[in-house]
């Protein structure tokens, strides 16, 4: 008896240590994904194949050549969803979120429009393949805090570097000076809210004057090479903005904000403008409408912002904007739990939103809103190869991703809590060793 | 409930002894200190009205009271004919003469910690003493009133001549005693003492007990080891032979009055949530109890009456909205109705009248009732009990609630509450029923002295059409009392002002804060100064930033303190609206 | 006119009547019955009488008045239990001292908390609601029933409910007092003689009550040991009299206590949040100890960093009492779909992942006798949802406590307070979407700077 379990641990300890040797990285090459339903997001729902090809849908129908050395995978009973993109969160640029010397989100200083997202993420979070092996293959990483925290990165995750990951789109991210609380810590008087959105939006304004004035000296400078240019990182950040290179993603979310939010792009006639957070869009969700501002809205797993307000105000919010005719895509704003966003997407879909626009909310709408729809958000020939496999509905928890694909790659449904998993559910010992 | 903002721990660790002066000793004595109010209505007690009646003063008594009295020779007259006489009121339970020094401090607290800055914690938090812990029952009333504070002036001005005076601070903050309205000493003022033990669920800073658990539990705890206590001194004192001599915790033994029934333990509570903790420390315990500062005391009436607990309700209430005159609307904003908003301003409306009704539902219920001013602010009482009349409480029942309640409550029917014969002479007179509108206060005895108050001068109305560039305005040079008013705590002091036509400079001092500070950069324009002052508390430098509106004799206005808060000041010219000083 | 009306009503009545019933009688008719214990029955009524199911079966006729309600279509469960929350309470820590088993988060009930209605409308009938874990012995919670509506703290307890206690393992204590005072415990090492030494004097303490109980009748001289209530409540602890919730997170932590209690004969112990649970899943088991964790929360702090949202899992496969919490009262909210993703994360069975929020809660805090699942003779406590409660679409629409309906989606007012504040007839605006902060650390203000440090 005891040489047998002896002989059992052998093995066991043997095959760790072969698997181990053979760490299952995400590897290129043409995948064929055959006998599958193909939720294209754009073309309706498809049966047939699906060929990935150089890092591209190569084809997608019922009657697909695949080339001879292609690997296929049966995908007889599953789906194939175009992967999910999170419209904001911090993935990669925090570790462990109450250590604050592995958050990266949040520099010093009010105005730091030239603090670069992409720069802190850490390919190697331990969040990333948390994340991705949920479906949630791309996300917007976002700087936080003060008026322009810095320039967001949209990133797929898999790669080696961050600019491996990144994935072609950057949003100039600014915080609309609020007049709301900030939780229950917040003790400052209404007056006091008052005064200091007065005084922020007094430098937001100031700062935009400054930066057309930096855009058109720079302007000239182009033409003019006597006119000397002087290293100004933050003007030149936001000369981009200016001059319509960068989209503006304004963070707002009092009803009060948004209306003041819209007033004000309008007035100063800046184009590309993103609202993110739109917290109580849903009060004030034709005025959106009627701006022709696209909105990423989330986390909608979240508290009522009025003691007063219906309980299922902020689960009912993306639903009433979408149908106010608000563009409309979704985000978690999470660090290590982006893979809620199927959830936050569920929920949004069930209070009104409907699962076809809820689905479009986390593909192809954060997709047009980055202007990178070209590339990703729903399932073409052309497109990226960033797609997954599942057992069905994706926003349903029961739901099982079996295959995940990121700009081309073969990605393992591997993590640290599934290892975990394998490791615990049948402990190598029991409570005697 | 609601974290102060960091202000108070400023403001509270810091203070000086009030700086309020008494009125100025004539020098000599008065002529006389018998009294007859002659021809005046007499309110004689909630219900009971004579006309044209005379009140006889002597020796700090009530005389006479009655029609077609002889007046004695060597009284001194007053004619009161349009004037109405009321037996003094009584504050329930009252910080009146209580300096705000008192506030005890907590260890190692200095507002929040500065970036980087670790926050420590008093590292006796745990086993702190019983001053930061806010436990010291035995602290007496009468070794803390100060005399000079000009709380007791403020609230004898409203019409007050007694309080029962309590020790302000956090659990347990001391034993209370009754008090005229007036004296030289505590203990000149003091009519009863050992009145109440007093108890709040205010938790100590920082050490325990620090919330309202904490408070609960440890309250428990004292009760139990007070008795344990008791019982081991009575032995000890019985025989002490083969006995460890009793501990004599004072702190304990100023729970012995409670346990033998002997003393009311005086509850802080003011909404619904104090009420039940009280009640369930009260029901457990057994201990004879005095709600005292209800607010939202209507849910518990139908408790209140059935288990017969007295109660002291508060003056308190919200300010009363501001209804937007027709045609002041926002520029620009549309006239498309908000059904949420109505709504949700409907609702507004609702609780405010359940609060302005709170008094008229105890008194429907035919339950006597006092006040407490505690936790309200003495210069709204006289609009509040306008607004609790118009709710449905009478002038009788707000009358007895200011009267006869709290003098039974305190065990002093003989002496106070009525305009009667024996009774001690502390009325109030004013020029109009005491609760109509634009009634004034016009004269206050305490114990047979005399306190008389002038009518207020109607502001006089401002010169229409003054061509720009005329005569400067009147010079607002002089000394300002003025008043801050920081979430319910007052905070009081002097403002001096030079005037040089137009040009001004100046400093402000106060009675919490040590030092005269100047005045920075002051601009006087038509009738608003601004300026700016710095101060240093505890090692940090804080702004203030001063906009007061000048009205003839006096001024409101902001002090707002960045990170800190905006509060409101009001003041008023030293010596009266022409500051002839 | 309207204001003179509502006035003359309000003296005339003297004060509306606040008393209000506690129990009703209800009849659910046709609905898909997740009875949790008993399996799920289609086509089938429920018949709750003053309170109590009399009755789970077809075609029941009601007694004559009672409500009837149609649900067919619809999927009937036993009311959700949340076996970790800070709801409805006015003090979360008295964090003043390692040790304050004294204190009760039962003393600062506050029916009035918006936060009760709203987890209601997420199907939930009972809450424990608990003191923080700034301490290693923190004080007693309570287990409440979600009676919103009433003013009275005393409709919310669950009269009867088994005593419960804070404890806390780890970084919170550790940061409360070693870093933030200066004092014992700074390490794990530190909790462990913390929490030793409280059982050590508390054992003292009673024995010196037993000894001068004994000695009373002899000597009327005898003099009694001080009252303590610390010690008092902590002696309670070591005779059985309280079931011991501990905040803990990592296995050496969890496992130490397991030591702790073994050694003194401590048998009632369930652990909270328990990240690391599943690591000493077999020593879990085999102690009888149980565990409330979260779905699939990790990496908000260090201690948390190698855990695994398959946690819940693995535990019920180990064979543990498994529940599954919020800590939050957004979270609290959706206890069905946070139980739904044990089904992602380890594949339980329906059964598997209900009981997570309804039985094994009721198992955890003592009352699995009266809730927990529907059958008869336990408490009326039932929600109702418009799809199966582990669908993500799922919508509660209806929740019953002891009978009656406190939450009807149909019958929604939207603006549900108890409490208006007259001065701000518009409440503030105020977001809390920081899903980072330990609401286990609320109430320790004075250290309110890790808040902004995260």
């Amino acid at each position: 008896m005891r040489n047998k379990t002896g002989f059992l641990m052998l093995f066991l300890l043997l095959a760790a240590t072969v698997l181990s040797a053979q760490v299952a990285k995400p590897r290129k090459g043409t995948f064929a994904l055959t006998n599958a339903t193909i939720e294209t997001i754009t073309n309706g729902t498809q049966k047939g194949t699906l060929l990935i090809q150089n890092g591209k849908i190569a084809a997608i129908g019922s009657s697909v050549n695949i080339p001879a050395g292609t690997e296929t995978f049966d995908c007889s009973g599953l789906t194939i969803y175009p992967g999910m993109i999170d419209g904001g969160s911090t993935v990669g640029l925090s570790e462990v979120s109450s250590v604050s010397l592995t958050n990266d989100f949040d520099e010093i200083g009010e105005i730091t429009p030239q603090m670069e997202a992409l720069t802190a993420v850490n390919p190697n979070g331990a969040a990333i393949p948390v994340t991705r092996v949920s479906g949630v293959t791309t996300t917007l990483v976002v700087p936080e805090n003060g008026l322009l925290p810095g320039t967001a990165a949209l990133i797929n995750l898999v790669g080696y570097t961050p600019d491996q990951m990144y994935a072609g789109a950057k949003v100039m991210v600014m915080n609309y000076p609020s007049g709301g609380r900030r939780g229950f810590f917040d003790q400052r008087s209404e007056e006091d809210i008052k005064k200091e959105v007065e005084r922020n939006q007094k430098a937001m304004n100031e700062v935009f004057d400054q930066a057309a004035l930096f855009a058109h000296i720079d302007s000239a400078a182009q033409k003019d090479p006597s006119l000397k240019k002087a290293f100004n990182p933050e003007m030149q950040a936001l000369a981009k903005v200016i001059r319509g290179e960068l989209p503006l993603m304004i963070e707002v979310n009092s009803a009060e904000d948004i209306k003041a939010a819209i007033k004000w792009v309008q007035e100063r006639k800046l184009k590309r403008i993103i609202f993110s957070g739109v917290a109580e869009g849903w009060r004030v969700a034709d005025e959106i409408a009627k701006a022709g501002i696209p909105v990423i809205t989330g986390p909608i797993l979240a508290l009522p912002t009025r003691a007063s307000d219906p309980y299922d105000s902020r689960y009912a919010n993306p639903g009433l904007m979408h149908k106010a005719g608000v563009k409309v895509a979704l985000r978690t704003s999470s660090a290590e739990n982006a893979r809620r966003l199927p959830y936050n997407a569920g929920f949004a879909a069930a209070y009104g939103m409907g699962k076809e626009a809820a689905l479009r909310a986390v593909t192809i709408v954060p997709a047009q809103i980055f202007g990178v729809d070209k590339e990703m958000g729903s399932l073409e020939v052309g497109k990226d190869a960033t797609l997954f496999v599942s057992t069905g509905d994706p926003f349903e928890t029961k739901t099982q991703i079996k295959y995940l694909f990121i700009d081309g790659y073969m990605t393992p449904i591997d993590s640290r809590h599934i290892q975990l998993y394998n490791e615990f559910l049948n402990r190598a010992t029991g409570v005697e060793k | 409930m609601k974290m102060r903002s960091w202000i108070f721990f400023f403001l509270l660790n810091l203070g000086a002894a009030g700086l309020w002066a008494q009125p100025a000793n004539p020098g000599y004595k008065p002529v006389t200190q018998t009294y007859a109010l002659k021809n005046a209505t007499v309110v004689v007690k909630p219900g009971q009205t004579l006309q044209m009646a005379t009140v006889i003063i002597r020796d700090g008594l009530i005389h006479a009271v009655g029609t077609n009295l002889a007046i004695p020779a060597d009284a001194k007259v007053i004619a009161a004919d349009s004037m109405f006489v009321y037996a003094g009121f009584i504050d329930g339970l009252s910080y009146a003469g209580i300096p705000q020094s008192r506030q005890p401090a907590a260890p190692g607290q200095a507002g929040p910690p500065q970036p980087g800055q670790q926050a420590q914690r008093p590292a006796n938090a745990a086993n702190p003493t019983n001053e930061q812990a806010g436990i010291q029952p035995e602290i007496k009333a009468r070794d803390v009133l100060s005399p000079q504070e000009k709380s007791l002036e403020d609230l004898r001005k409203l019409g007050f001549t007694a309080a029962h005076v309590v020790p302000q601070g956090r659990m347990l903050p001391g034993s209370g005693a009754l008090f005229l309205l007036n004296g030289n000493t505590a203990d000149e003022m003091l009519i009863k003492d050992n009145t109440s033990l007093f108890a709040t669920f205010n938790g100590a800073r920082g050490v325990y007990p620090s919330t309202v658990i904490g408070v609960m539990s440890k309250f428990r705890e004292l009760y139990k080891q007070a008795e344990q206590a008791k019982m081991q001194e009575a032995m000890f004192a019985a025989n002490p032979a083969g006995m460890a001599k009793p501990a004599n915790n004072k702190s304990l033994q100023a729970f012995y009055p409670v346990l033998d029934k002997k003393q009311s333990v005086y509850f802080a509570v003011d909404d619904i949530r104090s009420i039940h903790r009280a009640m369930t420390l009260q029901q457990e315990l057994g201990f004879p109890i005095v709600m005292a500062g209800l607010k939202q005391g209507w849910y518990v009436v139908d408790m209140i009456k059935s288990k017969n607990i007295p109660v002291l309700l508060s003056v308190d209430l919200p300010k009363a909205k501001e209804t937007p005159k027709a045609g002041e609307k926002k520029e620009g904003e549309a006239t498309k109705p908000d059904p949420e908003k109505e709504q949700l301003e409907a609702r507004a409306t609702e609780e405010m009248k359940k609060l302005e009704s709170q008094a008229a539902v105890f008194a429907g219920k035919g339950i006597s009732f006092g006040f407490a001013t505690y936790n309200g602010k003495p210069a709204e009482l006289r609009d509040n009990l306008r607004r609790m009349i118009k709710n449905g409480l009478t002038e009788d029942q707000a009358l007895s609630a200011l009267t006869t309640t709290p003098a039974a409550m305190l065990g002093m029917s003989q002496a106070l509450g009525t305009v009667e014969k024996g009774k001690m002479a502390n009325l109030m007179v004013s020029d109009k029923p005491y609760f109509a509108e634009k009634s004034n206060v016009r004269m206050v005895f305490v114990q047979g002295n005399l306190f008389e108050y002038e009518a207020p001068k109607a502001a006089p109305a401002a010169a229409p059409g003054r061509p720009a560039g005329g005569p400067p305005a009147a010079s607002v040079g002089g000394k300002w009392d003025y008043a801050i008013d920081a979430q319910g705590d007052e905070y009081t002091g002097v403002l001096t002002i030079t005037d040089n036509g137009g040009a001004v400079s100046g400093s402000w001092s106060s009675s919490q804060i040590p030092g005269n500070n100047p005045m920075n950069n002051p601009v006087l324009k038509d009738n608003q100064l601004t300026f700016s002052s710095q101060i240093n508390m505890q090692g940090q430098d804080l702004t203030l930033e001063f906009d007061l509106r000048i009205q003839g004799g006096s001024f409101t206005g902001k002090v707002s303190i960045p990170q800190v808060g905006t509060f409101d000041i009001k003041g008023s010219r030293q010596g009266g609206p022409n500051g002839l000083e | 006119m309207k204001n003179s009306l509502l006035l003359l009503s309000f003296l005339l009545l003297g004060v509306w009547s606040f008393a209000q019933p506690r129990t009703g009688s209800i009849l659910l008719k046709n609905g898909n019955v997740l009875t949790v214990t008993k399996g799920a029955l289609q086509n089938t009524d429920v018949l709750i009488v003053n309170g109590k199911f009399t009755q789970i079966g077809k075609n029941i006729v009601a007694p004559a008045g009672t409500k009837v309600v149609d649900v067919t279509g619809k999927f009937v469960m036993p009311g959700i239990i949340d076996a970790h929350s800070h709801i409805a309470i006015d003090a979360v820590n008295e964090g003043t001292a390692p040790v304050t088993a004294e204190v009760w988060v039962g003393d600062a009930l506050d029916p009035l908390d918006i936060s009760i209605y709203r987890a209601l409308a997420g199907g939930v009938t009972s809450v424990h609601t608990m003191h923080g874990s700034a301490n290693a012995i923190g004080g007693q919670c309570e287990t409440i029933k979600l009676r919103y509506g009433s003013y009275n703290p005393e409709d919310l307890r669950m009269e009867g409910a088994p005593r419960t206690i804070k404890f806390a393992l780890g970084e919170n204590p550790m940061r409360s007092h070693g870093e933030g005072r200066g004092i014992q415990p700074r390490t794990r090492m530190g909790v462990e003689q913390v929490i030793r030494k409280a059982f050590a004097e508390a054992k003292d303490y009673d024995a010196a009550w037993a000894k001068y109980h004994a000695e009373k009748a002899s000597n009327p001289r005898a003099l009694p040991p001080v009252y303590n209530r610390r010690l008092e409540t902590v002696a309670d602890i070591l005779k059985g009299n309280i079931i011991i919730h501990c905040h803990s997170y990592r296995a050496d932590e969890i496992y130490m206590l397991l030591n702790v209690c073994r050694d003194f004969g401590v048998k009632k112990l369930c652990f909270q949040h328990v990240n690391e649970g599943f690591k000493v899943a077999p020593e879990l088991a085999d102690f009888g100890a149980g565990a409330s964790v979260f779905a699939d929360w990790w990496a908000y702090k260090f201690e948390v960093y190698y855990s695994t949202a398959y946690n819940a899992a693995i535990l019920t496969r180990n064979g543990v009492v498994t529940s599954i919490n919020s800590d939050d009262a957004e979270l609290m909210r959706h206890l069905y779909h946070e139980a739904a993703k044990s089904q992602h994360f380890g594949d339980l069975s329906d059964d598997e992942a209900l009981a997570l929020i309804t039985i094994n809660p009721a198992k955890q805090l003592g009352v699995e006798n009266r809730i927990g699942s529907i059958e008869v003779g336990k408490e009326g406590d039932v929600a109702v949802f418009d799809q199966h409660p582990l669908s993500v679409y799922a919508i509660p629409q209806l929740t019953i406590v002891d009978g009656i309906i406190r939450f009807d989606r149909q019958n929604d007012k939207k603006d549900m307070r108890l409490e208006v504040d007259p001065a701000q007839p518009i409440p503030a605006f105020n977001m809390e979407d920081h899903e980072h902060v330990d609401r286990c650390m609320q109430g320790t203000e004075d250290l309110w700077y890790y808040l902004f440090d995260h």
